[in-house]
């Protein structure tokens, strides 16, 4: 293992924002590939998984057993992380929306564009991503059809759901896309809920991390099968919203199969306790995301189901 | 008189909502479908154009014979964000500028976007006005995509601004206000003028005359048009970025809007600890200075200044 800077960025009054990289079988001739833990400071489920990551490559190197290289950077946005912020302390940007960076350009344009160059050349990448919302989710692989996306790779991780979707006008300037754009083999695996770890989606993300350098030949090990993912596409999720605001009290969890008509939360008024609102499924199918705050507001997507529709 | 209607409105989860009010003038006898939206507050921490809707609905208020058309006043499109100095979506961290046009299947921050759509769709042209964020003093001006020159420009040249930059097409910004209400067939301009949180009065009444003149050339209010200032084209000239080369407290040395000389000191960085001067920001062109930063604490990167040179 070896232990590199990614960047080192000066501060005016902290001390400086190192960004640090493990590698693994540099020398290796092999398949390469490289992960990216938490762009964000609430993204701590990411940071728990790539720091676990480095600490299992660390293990099987001593084993012989990496027969490709592998790059792993837990944490982008240390600074952030370290004051429980979400995105660049000073100007509130989120260094995940500057891809592929500006050397000249403004901080986190500059930070994106170090931490890009240091990208460069790999076959695969990961990105661990948490929320973009007040939800949790059950782990899936997000892939955004940039015109270069690799549906195969993204199935070896073998997880239960690929999100397989075009990509928004804000996804061109964040990570993934530029990544495929310039020839990685990107995607995004999405899991947990911001500014906690869930130590079951956490190991189910590590095994599918596993599994993927197994089957690409850049882990000499034996990994279980996992799912044949379903491709879920946009039209397979059926979003249920609150027609209340209140109190919101969940009685599924995410990955749970529902029935139509099944009572999945309920809503009571946050001031009298009156009961407002029973959320029930208009539909079979997994509840794959759902709110994660107690307190929700009027119109805020619940649940989200998915079910094979676009496959009948 | 105005009538205050809520166009939007969603329950917070404790006794609360969100609203988003507009003040509607009308023509005193007969109907119109005309109408013009003027618009601020996408960004909590932006407030010029709260006082220019308050200028703006004091003139109305005292000329309501010279309306002729349909005239919305929304002050307030964050009220959550501008009640509490917050840039983006309290509570999910969103900015409200990056998911236009919005949805009604997507979380609260997309719902916001899609009812403040909803609530301006047909109007014949809208203007949002911002302030810069609070690191960077702007003067006024407009900035518009190149794709939509031809239509706006001519409308920008009446609003009285100093500045009109028609700058390239970038993806990300299709997530804009302004784009989705041009798509939409709303002829719309983003005004920037000042600077965060705070209210640059002269800047605020130097906007009201031009869009008292807009109305007055469009055919919104039965006055005479204004003599207003005729703005710089930004396709006349180049502007030059003046980034930090290092962190430190950035120390002005010429006011914001003064024509300066190539090779001047725009301001230096300094170091508070050693009492050192780490760095002097030197102007690359000659020009007007016509962004210069209102938040000393810099780094590496930090935007510190623009300039606008004409070409020859």
């Amino acid at each position: 293992m070896k232990r590199i800077e990614i960047l080192n960025f000066k501060s005016p009054n902290r001390a400086p924002l190192k960004v640090e990289g493990f590698i693994f079988g540099e020398e290796s001739a092999g398949t390469s590939i490289a992960f990216i833990g938490s762009m964000s400071g609430d993204h701590i489920n990411q940071l728990y998984v790539a720091s676990g990551l480095v600490d299992y490559l660390r293990q099987k190197e001593e084993e012989g057993k990496i027969t490709g290289k592998i790059l792993v950077i837990p944490a982008i946005n240390t600074y952030a992380l370290n004051m429980g912020e979400t995105f660049w302390p000073l100007d509130k940007t989120d260094i995940n929306m500057m891809f592929p960076g500006y050397a000249q350009g403004e901080t986190t344009q500059r930070i994106a564009a170090k931490l890009f160059e240091s990208l460069q050349g790999y076959d695969y990448g990961v990105i661990l991503e948490g929320r973009r919302d007040q939800g949790m989710c059950l782990p899936y692989v997000k892939l955004i059809q940039s015109g270069y996306e690799d549906i195969d790779s993204a199935r070896d991780l073998g997880m239960r759901f690929i999100h397989f979707r075009p990509y928004s006008p804000i996804e061109t300037v964040m990570l993934q896309y530029n990544w495929q754009l310039w020839g990685t083999k990107a995607c995004s695996v999405v899991f947990g809920k911001n500014g906690t770890i869930d130590r079951v989606s956490s190991s189910e993300v590590h095994g599918a991390l596993v599994r993927l350098m197994s089957k690409r030949g850049i882990l000499d090990i034996s990994a279980f099968e996992g799912y044949a993912s379903n491709i879920i596409e946009p039209d397979d999720i059926t979003v249920l919203k609150a027609q209340c605001a209140g109190i919101f009290d969940s009685l599924v969890g995410c990955g749970v199969a529902v029935q139509k008509g099944e009572v999945l939360g309920r809503i009571t008024d946050a001031l009298s306790g009156e009961k407002l609102e029973n959320i029930t499924a208009p539909i079979d199918g997994v509840v794959t995301c759902q709110y994660a705050n107690p307190l929700i507001f009027q119109n805020s997507i619940a649940f989200r189901i998915a079910s094979a529709i676009s496959k009948r | 008189m105005g009538v205050i209607e809520e166009v939007f409105s969603i329950d917070l989860p404790v006794g609360e909502q969100f609203r988003i009010q507009r003040c509607r003038y009308t023509p005193q006898s007969g109907e119109t479908k005309k109408r013009i939206s003027i618009v601020s507050g996408i960004h909590g921490d932006e407030l010029e154009g709260q006082y220019v809707c308050f200028l703006l609905g004091e003139w109305l208020r005292s000329n309501p014979e010279k309306i002729k058309a349909t005239i919305d006043i929304y002050p307030a499109i964050n009220s959550l964000g501008i009640d509490s100095i917050t840039r983006s979506v309290p509570f999910y961290d969103v900015d409200l500028n990056r998911i236009f046009p919005g949805s009604k299947n997507d979380f609260l921050p997309a719902q916001i976007a899609d009812g403040v759509v909803s609530a301006m769709s047909g109007s014949e042209i809208a203007i949002d006005i911002h302030s810069s964020n609070v690191f960077l003093r702007e003067i006024p001006q407009v900035r518009i995509a190149k794709s939509q020159a031809d239509t706006l420009v001519p409308l920008a040249n009446k609003l009285n601004i100093d500045f009109v930059w028609v700058h390239d097409a970038v993806t990300v910004l299709e997530s804009t206000f302004a784009h989705a209400m041009n798509t939409l067939g709303t002829k719309t301009l983003v005004v920037e003028m000042g600077v965060g949180m705070r209210l640059s009065k002269a800047y605020g009444h130097q906007l009201l005359d031009g869009i008292l003149n807009l109305m007055a050339c469009e055919g919104f209010l039965d006055i005479a048009p204004l003599e207003v200032r005729m703005p710089i084209q930004s396709e006349v000239g180049e502007v030059a970025y003046l980034n930090a080369s290092c962190p430190g407290l950035f120390v002005p040395a010429i006011e914001h809007c003064q024509m300066i000389q190539k090779g001047e000191i725009v301001g230096e960085i300094v170091d508070p600890l050693s009492g050192q001067t780490l760095d002097e920001v030197i102007a690359p062109i000659g020009g007007i200075l016509f962004t210069l930063r209102a938040y000393p604490i810099v780094y590496e990167g930090s935007l510190v200044g623009r300039i606008f040179g004409e070409n020859g």
